[in-house]
């Protein structure tokens, strides 16, 4: 039901504001041919058409945000978006980190001790977003306390945490527990799904990611053991590195929309553009095998920015790139071999919006296109992959625990299993929408853990996911 | 057979109905009664139409109970009713949907249309409340026991008397299993059906289909 307002007129976007817009990235794939695939459900609806007015927002949720440093502020400044996740709690061990935590959320109530956060009553979720080693004591508490969930990714720095903290996760039938995998909930993701593992992308035959930003990673601190505290991310015993903190995002995607799992990985990692003291690689390359003879290489640097961030599923039609950018959102596009059969794929495109070109915007379906901005207009912005996920987590924290008190109300709360079956069945699982769980959580956290020790070792060391090593 | 909606949230206050409810209906004192429970299993369709296509919601959840005068046995491996005189049966039921329980599955956002449209805010429950059920004959033994089955049904706080066709089925020997389904018009409970622009446009027409169970305590058989 999510549906975009749409009162362009089928002209809305012509070949002078595309070219206008030509520095634009999308605008870029679109002059190397490159088909861009949207998510968004297009209407043709009429200005001014009745409508009851019903809304598709879902029921509040009370949000206590644990870990207000730079992400756990992205998370505020996200929540503050949503028209449903009032704020009414923040925590930081760090007052500093605590006050401008509660600048961005000026109703909530302020804590240093995460546990009295977690006594209040008015605090319905919580997002843990402190650093990664930090988060198996509090989620096992959130849990147990009967807070709703949502576990940034990693999950944890080791294996045993990350275990832990799905057991706890499984264990907690009465509320919702969501990984921070935030692609998993983004519909552009979601669209591409059915078009790759249909095969109308051709047979996978590779698939490519990188992650490039120009940055040390090291933040300022007065003294070492806010050295230790605030530059977790450079100190090995605390941090997965480039593979656990953003490479975990693009992995779990390609997993995800090639349908399989990895057999093994090999890593290289090195310190070549920080030489500051870090024993965490500021570059990374790691090669995933998976089963058939299809690879998947991922690169990370903070040490050249070119090109930013993507990831490439290559298939024998046709190659798929995936990008996120603060202009476009989320977006994807198609790149179609000379020899690839005018099949579905072609089809399915052509019946999606197209931010592109005339000559792809007046074919049919051109009046689904969403208004283009005038000449020299701010392109309005698009909702992020994590606003997208922080969506989905306060609608699903509402299914559980509804679904919870409907179920105690009528049946009691002595059925526990029934209580579980009833949680996890068919009809509260087909409602809720797409996130990422425990067990993807688990896995994808499991794996970059592997495949950080293969990236330590260095020089192509070669690590063999063992059966059930990427399991609870 | 009916489907009975709480007009209160919290359990306490729908005791309270229950009990006033009680007062005003019951036709059997509670010691010539078994008194059944909704139990896990239980499970409610409703089908509609719109403009795209057919769309369902669904639930597992139905709640509230049944008083069945002691003696009504709902054997149905046997051709007679034992415990029925004249067809009628002296019941007490009482049933409820909560509204947020109902799930569509398929279209997101869906579930928080339809509860804005029932207004599940304030009328948080579909509630049926049995007025007189009547038995059919003859019965085919080894099928279950077919009734009409009158009362007011309630939603969206607007209160209907219908009529539906049920069955009622021993599944074992402390459970029963009531299956019914009832075309309805949406607003005749002015519910209002959803529009979205010309996208979107859910017919009036609903149906709604339901098996319910109800248990009873083992040892007071």
């Amino acid at each position: 039901m999510q549906e975009q307002e749409n009162n362009s007129s089928p002209t809305g976007f012509n070949r002078r504001d595309f070219i206008s817009n030509a520095a634009s990235f999308s605008a870029l794939m679109a002059l190397m041919g490159g088909v861009p695939l949207h998510a968004e459900v297009a209407t043709n609806a009429p200005a001014g058409a009745p409508s009851t007015g019903y809304s598709t927002v879902s029921a509040p949720l009370n949000f206590g945000v644990i870990g207000c440093g730079p992400w756990g502020r992205e998370v505020l400044q996200t929540l503050a978006l949503l028209p449903n996740a009032p704020v009414v709690a923040v925590c930081d061990s760090y007052e500093p980190m605590l006050r401008r935590a509660t600048a961005a959320a000026p109703k909530a109530q302020s804590f240093t001790d995460y546990s009295q956060l977690l006594a209040s009553k008015d605090v319905q979720g919580v997002v843990v977003a402190t650093p990664t080693h930090l988060h198996r004591e509090i989620v096992e508490a959130a849990l147990a306390a009967g807070k709703h969930v949502y576990c940034e990714a990693p999950l944890a720095n080791t294996a045993e945490d990350a275990r832990a903290i799905a057991r706890a996760a499984k264990a907690a039938v009465k509320v919702n527990f969501q990984a921070g995998l935030q692609m998993r909930s983004d519909p552009q993701r979601h669209f591409l799904l059915p078009f790759i593992r249909s095969g109308a992308a051709g047979t996978n035959v590779m698939a490519r990611s990188q992650w490039h930003k120009k940055e040390s990673w090291r933040r300022p601190a007065s003294n070492p053991e806010r050295e230790l505290a605030v530059n977790w991310r450079l100190n090995s015993a605390t941090s997965l590195g480039l593979i656990g903190e953003n490479v975990i995002h693009q992995l779990d995607m390609i997993r995800w929309l090639a349908n399989t799992k990895p057999v093994a990985v090999s890593g290289w990692g090195s310190i070549l553009g920080w030489k500051d003291g870090r024993d965490v690689a500021d570059t990374i390359q790691a090669v995933f095998e998976f089963p058939d003879g299809f690879n998947y290489s991922a690169d990370a640097s903070l040490a050249n920015s070119f090109d930013s961030s993507y990831e490439i599923l290559y298939g024998t039609f046709s190659a798929v790139m995936m990008r996120v950018t603060v202009e476009d959102g989320s977006k994807a596009w198609l790149f179609k071999e000379v020899d690839s059969p005018l099949l579905g794929w072609e089809v399915y495109a052509r019946k999606e919006q197209f931010y592109k070109e005339t000559g792809i915007a007046l074919i049919a379906n051109a009046s689904k296109l969403p208004p283009a901005p005038k000449p020299g207009e701010p392109r309005p912005p698009q909702p992020t992959p994590l606003q997208h996920s922080l969506a989905n987590f306060i609608s699903n924290s509402g299914i559980v625990g509804k679904g919870i008190e409907d179920f105690i109300a009528n049946y009691g709360a002595d059925d526990l299993d029934g209580m579980r079956e009833y949680i996890t069945g068919p009809t509260i699982t087909s409602s809720r929408r797409s996130a990422a769980g425990w067990q993807e959580g688990l896995e994808a956290t499991l794996t970059v853990i592997q495949a950080n020790d293969a990236i330590r070792k260095g020089h192509g060391h070669r690590v063999v996911f063992e059966k059930g090593s990427l399991e609870l | 057979m009916k489907m009975n909606k709480k007009t209160f949230p919290s359990r306490l206050a729908s005791l309270g109905v229950f009990g006033a409810a009680a007062l005003a209906a019951l036709t059997t004192s509670a010691a010539d009664t078994v008194h059944y429970k909704s139990r896990v299993g239980s499970k409610v369709t409703i089908t509609g139409t719109s403009t795209i296509h057919n769309w369902t919601m669904d639930s597992q959840i139905i709640g509230g109970s049944m008083d069945v005068p002691v003696g009504v046995e709902f054997d149905q491996t046997k051709a007679a009713l034992n415990g029925a005189t004249g067809g009628k049966i002296p019941m007490r039921v009482e049933a409820n949907i909560p509204v947020a329980s109902l799930k569509n599955g398929h279209w997101e956002g869906m579930d928080e249309v339809m509860q804005q449209a029932m207004h599940a805010a304030e009328h948080p429950q579909i509630v049926f409340r049995l007025s007189e059920i009547t038995l059919k004959e003859p019965h085919a033994a080894g099928t279950p026991f077919q009734f009409d089955a009158k009362g007011d049904l309630v939603v969206n706080g607007v209160t209907n008397a219908i009529t539906m066709p049920v069955s009622i089925e021993s599944v074992s020997p402390v459970k029963l299993k009531v299956v019914g389904k009832k075309p309805l018009k949406m607003t005749d409970f002015k519910v209002q059906p959803p529009v979205k622009a010309s996208v979107f446009k859910a017919g009036d027409d609903i149906t709604i289909d339901f098996e319910w169970v109800v248990g009873r305590p083992a040892a007071a058989k």
